[in-house]
Parts: structure tokens; sequence; C-alpha cells
């Protein structure tokens, strides 16, 4: 696999819309024509196949390896293909680990320009998995406005510095919500939050997403915002989130991560 | 931590069995193979609670050398050694905290604050 940039979506919190976001983010990038993979690693609350409106399981190639389900023009992996409805993953340590390598290196993701990675919340197995077995683009963290989430967003953020991965920057999620009756706008969570954390911690900060019904009811039909509303102020959060996200990737992929390692 | 001090460049070997790294920053360390061996920080040989070293030092042959360095994430190496050991992580800015030559420097200058005092 070629792959280009390599991007988990993480948070500390869980709750904050990590799913809504990748996914929306991924479909924003696709539309620029870029080719983009998502992987749900999400072993314990798999909600991609949901969102993009997948119920067909993967199949497998010639060479015994998944060929990942293509919706909306992504290519798609999850944990949610592999499991029954309605069953729980109670899995420890090892069988994260081995899951996340089967994703990475099992799938026959071809060459992608982009690979959104949906993470469970938090700094667990599957996250420490993913900075351990590839060398990352860099990292979002999504976060909503509330000190509590920020709080538990910083520990994850500590994480990724003390494993080298680069944050490319923080999403603020439910920023604020705009009723479709009045157009007042209300903070829900307070409002600014996550972008003073960005300037604190000295990490870009890549936007705000209004906390709306109109993301939250397309996400459950399975056709995310971005495709099938892509003139609402919600989609057009998410587009302008994507092009922040790609230009901080193209900076941090410019940097250069791979060591030479010869011995 | 993601300062260009602890990052290498290039990580090869020196002689027959040392490693070499070269950073960033242009510094070059290189690590005599057993003395590496013996500053494996994982939880086997370094006792994860109290930092005591649990590795018997005896125990580790004299001619101990890697067999093979691979790159873990964008943060560490992993280590195969000849005497069967592979477990330990190597984080860059460990390795860069235990460079011979730097540790060499920073306990002379101790020693000449000593000398001086």
């Amino acid at each position: 696999m070629a792959t280009q940039y390599i991007i988990p979506i993480a948070s500390g919190k869980g709750g904050v819309g990590k799913s809504t976001v990748s996914a929306n983010l991924a479909l924003a990038l696709a539309k620029t024509g870029a080719a983009v993979g998502l992987m749900d690693a999400d072993v314990y609350g798999p909600s991609i196949p949901t969102m993009l409106g997948i119920t067909k399981p993967p199949e497998v190639d010639a060479s015994n390896r998944i060929k990942p389900v293509e919706q909306h023009g992504l290519k798609v992996v999850s944990m949610g293909f592999f499991m029954k409805p309605g069953e729980a993953a109670i899995w420890r340590g090892p069988m994260l680990h081995k899951t996340v390598q089967q994703f990475l290196t099992g799938v026959a993701w071809g060459d992608l320009d982009y690979l959104i990675i949906d993470t469970p919340p938090g700094t667990g197995d599957v996250t420490l998995s993913l900075c351990q077995s590839i060398p990352l683009t860099g990292v979002v963290i999504v976060s909503t406005p509330q000190d509590i989430a920020l709080n538990v967003a910083q520990r994850a953020i500590a994480m990724f510095k003390k494993l080298n991965a680069p944050i490319l920057g923080i999403i603020e999620n439910m920023s604020h919500y705009v009723c479709p009756r009045c157009g007042q706008r209300e903070e829900i969570f307070g409002v600014g939050g996550a972008r003073k954390t960005a300037e604190r911690m000295a990490i870009p900060f890549l936007g705000e997403i209004p906390l709306s019904t109109p993301i939250r009811v397309a996400s459950d039909e399975g056709k995310p915002i971005v495709l099938s509303q892509p003139e609402s102020p919600g989609a057009k959060a998410f587009t302008a989130v994507a092009s922040h996200l790609a230009a901080q990737a193209g900076l941090r992929a410019q940097q250069g991560a791979q060591v030479k390692v010869t011995f | 931590m993601s300062n260009t001090q602890a990052i290498p460049v290039e990580i090869t070997r020196a002689g027959e069995r040392d490693v070499k790294i070269r950073w960033q920053d242009g510094h070059e360390s290189v690590y005599p193979a057993r003395e590496l061996r013996l500053k494996c920080p994982c939880a086997g040989c370094l006792d994860e609670v109290t930092g005591a070293l649990r590795l018997i030092a005896s125990s580790v042959p004299q001619d101990v050398h890697p067999l093979k360095i691979e790159q873990v994430g964008r943060y560490a190496v992993t280590i195969r050694w000849s005497d069967g050991h592979h477990t330990g992580i190597y984080a860059f800015d460990y390795l860069r905290k235990v460079c011979p030559c730097c540790s060499d420097k920073r306990q002379a200058t101790s020693d000449k604050r000593q000398v001086n005092a």
C-alpha cells in the first residue's frame, strides 16, 4: 500500500463526534478529487458503516486480503463488518493490536492520497498500536468546547507528543447551535474553548463545526451532510476544515518522518 | 519532545557490532553494543515502578550485538539482540539522553563543578 497521508481522528473524551467528523472530512477530501480510505478502528462502537449506509460485507481477494467496501467514493473498512449486530467486542490488548495490524497490512487499500482513521476515544491500545505500527502523518483532535472535554483532550495530546506523532490540529465540534426556526445562535457547551486551547498549546486550530440537526440526521440516514446537503452551513464548515487539514498534512509530510535504518 | 535534537536522520552500523545514530542537529552518537543492551528500557530489564535495574549484567554475553533494528512509529526503534532479547522500545529522546559522548560531557562538567567547589 502506498499512502501519502495517514491521519487518525482522535479525542480524549468519547461522544464528541469523532465518527461524524471522520466521515464528513473523508468525503470532503474525496470531493477534491483525492483517493481516500476510511478505516473505522473504533472496535467498541463502530459506527462508520451506519453513517455511510454500508450494508454489504467486504470481499476477500485472491491473495486473501480484505477488499475495502467502496461507498460514496471512499474505500472503507470497519470493525463493524466483522461483528454481528448487537455483539460486543470484549477484547484484551493483544487482540486489538492484531486487528489494527490486519487493517493496516491485510487490507488491499491500493494507492491512497489520504487514509483517515476513526479511533476509539482516549489513549488506549488501538491508538497506541497505530502510533507504534506506522509513521503517521499526524493526528487530528476533536473536542467539544467545554472544559471537561478539553482537559481530557490535552491528555490525549500529551500522549501523541510522547510518541512523536505530530498534532495536525484541533477541531471544535458541537461548537454552537443555530435555532432552525428563529436563527438565534445558542452556545450550549460554551464557545471558543478549543481555539483557546489550540493557541495555548501552539497547535493549529482547524475550525468549528456547529451542533446541528441536519448533520445528525444525515449521518443516521447513511448519507453524511457533505454529500446530501453540500450547500448547508454544516457541510461548508466540514469543507473548510478539510482544506485546512489538507494544508497541514502537506506541511507535516515535508518535514519528513522516515528515519533511514540500515542495520 | 519533537525538538530537532531528538530526531535521528540515520541509524546505521559502527564497526562490527556498534550502533551509530546521526541526528537532525548534526550530532553523531556511537553506542557500544553491549552498553546499549544493558540500557534496555523494557519492563523486564528495568523495574517499571522503581526504575531500578533488574537486568543482571553478568547474564549478558560480552559479545552481544543487535541482529536487526526496526523503527517503531515515529518515535522509537526496537532492537533484536543476539542474546534473544527483543522487547525493548528505545525512544529517540531516550537514546539521545544516553548518548555516550554527551553523558560523558555532562559527567565531566559536573566533575569540574565539584573540583571548583
